[in-house]
């Protein structure tokens, strides 16, 4: 298996346009770091009285929360796990990170990940579609490997390559922020609530987590290019159809979700699901396991249409 | 005293409704080159490509050196060799590059492998040039080599020589002379172009509308017992060949009679006798594309 992943790999890496779309991700890492460098806000109050400002924000919240109608259940939430973890900071001398530092910039760039994932659909849709485009599907599907492994093989290789793609990003923000912004006062935790406490996370792995759970919806929107490419054996459809969902899909969503409770069955609903943790649920009684649940639901269907019809399917063309 | 190696049995291809391929059955040997001919549209790639596992079967089955390709895919499928129609290859990757991408989908292939066969398809100077490059007689070479790179025992070209200048269809037919010569490998070839396949093959089916017309071995198909002579005779003694009880038919400048070689001295003699003069008199050879029209052609049957 891993030499039919390598093969697909070859024929990705060999096309001129893959160092396009590596190079344009890049150059939106380094336009995006200068732009803030020049443009971005440094607040130059003195750092030894953070102390104070964060004891004044926990009162003001505490003083919000007891206002709240009863009803806000998400944002008298949001406001109790802002005052919690302020108050961490003050229990355990942890000073909030002030302005831009390496650090922040490769939080920041995660918003770049859906670009990364724009890149990825589009080898996604024609790592399938091309072979026939090409003819060269004759001459793969006559090797004694049975089909559904070449279709594995081959949705394996775009996972690998969205992770590729990420890396790249992470990898470059990082480079980048830390040369423009260095790393800031050296406490890297993050402060993370759940449950109810407080508890300290490491930077580095926060931030891969975040870039991981931000690619659930690249993924989903991969995984139904994958499967256009498969059924259709046409990559423009796939390219487009899925470019068109990445960027409307959640706007369309949230337009049907405002009026109409089955919304919450649409893909896009769901594929964000950070809205659990610090958000408000894009229709009311959705939950962590309903979204999970919806995805894994998309993901066999897109599945097993893609290997379904790839594997019983004439080749004539 | 050697089994088939292909050996398809009661074959039929229903696409949507119609039936392409009608109740075909046939065995091919070891060492032979089967041609598989017939007028376009007759089935000829639908039945390679059932062979070959690109289209499904729908019913009845076809073995590959014993192994079913539809329950025992891969281990039929590693006994063939093939190039389905142009061969279509990633033009961006260069020709030994192409040949890597084949040599990892099979078990056990050296590098040693991958140059002999460059050297006997006789690429080895171009082989690292980007297929984009190729002409298209490099492509139908390479094309060649990745089908070898397994040491199939059966090969299959479908219309192998479609768009190759004479010498391009002359190399190809040389290729498939040493490979079934040295390698003892069978090859099925299709094609429409009759001459080719006079050329090429040892024994030759004919397909029209999906159902097997003829199969015969091509020297049957040029060589019959009896044949046609062309005499060209001085036409104004022949009305005293009418009474004579001889079945000959006119054309311009003589005449046609159908008979056995030895019969040819005692019919010269007898025009002779009957005063006609004779010029010229030679076999009409029967070509393979006569019998494929005589085939193929229903309804109008020449030979009663």
């Amino acid at each position: 298996m891993h030499k039919l992943i390598m093969n697909e790999w070859i024929k990705i890496f060999k096309r001129p346009g893959t160092f396009v779309m590596i190079g344009l991700l890049i150059l939106s890492v380094l336009a995006t770091g200068v732009l803030t460098k020049m443009y971005g806000n440094h607040p130059k109050t003195d750092h030894t009285q953070w102390e104070q400002q964060v004891s004044q924000e926990i009162k003001q919240d505490q003083k919000q929360i007891s206002e709240l109608p009863p009803t806000a259940v998400n944002v008298k939430k949001n406001l109790e796990r802002k005052a919690a973890v302020n108050q961490y900071r003050l229990d355990h001398k942890i000073p909030p990170v002030n302005g831009t530092t390496g650090w922040t910039f490769i939080n920041d760039s995660s918003g770049l990940i859906s670009f990364a994932g724009l890149f990825t659909i589009i080898i996604a849709a024609g790592i399938v579609a091309s072979e026939f485009g090409w003819g060269t599907v004759k001459l793969l599907l006559i090797r004694p490997i049975k089909r559904y492994k070449i279709l594995f093989s081959k949705y394996m290789t775009v996972i690998l390559f969205d992770l590729f793609m990420l890396a790249v990003l992470f990898v470059s923000a990082a480079v980048l922020g830390f040369a423009l912004f260095g790393t800031g006062d050296g406490n890297n935790v993050h402060l993370a609530y759940s449950n109810g406490t407080v508890v300290e996370q490491n930077m580095l792995l926060y931030l891969i987590k975040t870039y991981l759970l931000t690619s659930i919806d690249v993924i989903m929107i991969t995984t139904m290019a994958f499967m256009i490419s498969a059924v259709f054996r046409n990559s423009s459809l796939a390219v487009g159809l899925s470019i068109f969902l990445l960027l409307m899909g959640g706007t369309v969503t949230s337009l049907i979700a405002s009026r109409y409770d089955w919304a919450k069955y649409i893909l896009f609903a769901n594929t964000d699901l950070t809205q659990y943790f610090d958000g408000v649920p894009l229709v009311e009684g959705m939950t962590a396991g309903f979204s999970i649940v919806m995805l894994l639901i998309y993901f066999f269907v897109f599945q097993l249409l893609a290997f379904g019809i790839f594997t019983k399917r004439d080749v004539a063309a | 005293m050697s089994s088939p190696v292909v050996e398809l049995k009661n074959v039929t291809k229903v696409i949507k409704g119609k039936k392409i391929i009608d109740d075909l059955s046939f065995t091919i040997e070891e060492g032979e080159v089967f041609g598989f001919l017939g007028p376009n549209g007759a089935g000829k790639t639908t039945t390679i490509r059932m062979m070959v596992g690109l289209m499904g079967i729908s019913s009845g089955e076809i073995l590959i050196c014993g192994k079913n390709v539809k329950k025992e895919f891969e281990d039929a499928l590693q006994n063939i060799g093939g190039i389905v129609e142009n061969p279509e290859l990633y033009k961006f990757l260069t020709g030994y590059q192409n040949l890597m991408q084949y040599a990892r989908m099979v078990k056990g292939i050296s590098k040693q492998k991958i140059d002999e066969v460059v050297e006997f398809v006789g690429l080895k100077d171009r082989i690292h040039d980007k297929v984009k490059t190729y002409s298209l007689g490099m492509r139908q070479r390479l094309g060649l080599a990745q089908s070898l790179l397994h040491d199939p025992k059966v090969m299959i070209l479908d219309e192998p020589t479609n768009g190759l200048d004479p010498a391009g269809i002359r190399e190809i037919r040389d290729h498939l002379k040493k490979l079934t010569k040295e390698k003892g490998m069978s090859v099925i070839v299709s094609s429409h172009l009759l001459s080719e396949m006079e050329m090429m093959c040892d024994r030759i089916a004919i397909i029209q509308n999906g159902r097997l017309v003829d199969i015969q071995k091509v020297h049957d198909y040029v060589q019959e017992s009896k044949q046609k002579y062309f005499f060209e005779v001085e036409m104004k003694n022949i009305a005293s060949l009418q009474t004579s009880g001889i079945d000959f038919e006119k054309v311009e400048n003589g005449i046609e009679i159908e008979m056995e070689k030895d019969e040819v001295p005692n019919m010269i003699q007898l025009l002779i006798e009957k005063g006609i003069r004779i010029f010229e008199v030679k076999p009409i050879s029967k070509t393979l594309e006569d019998r494929f029209i005589e085939v193929t052609t229903q309804g109008e049957k020449l030979h009663a």
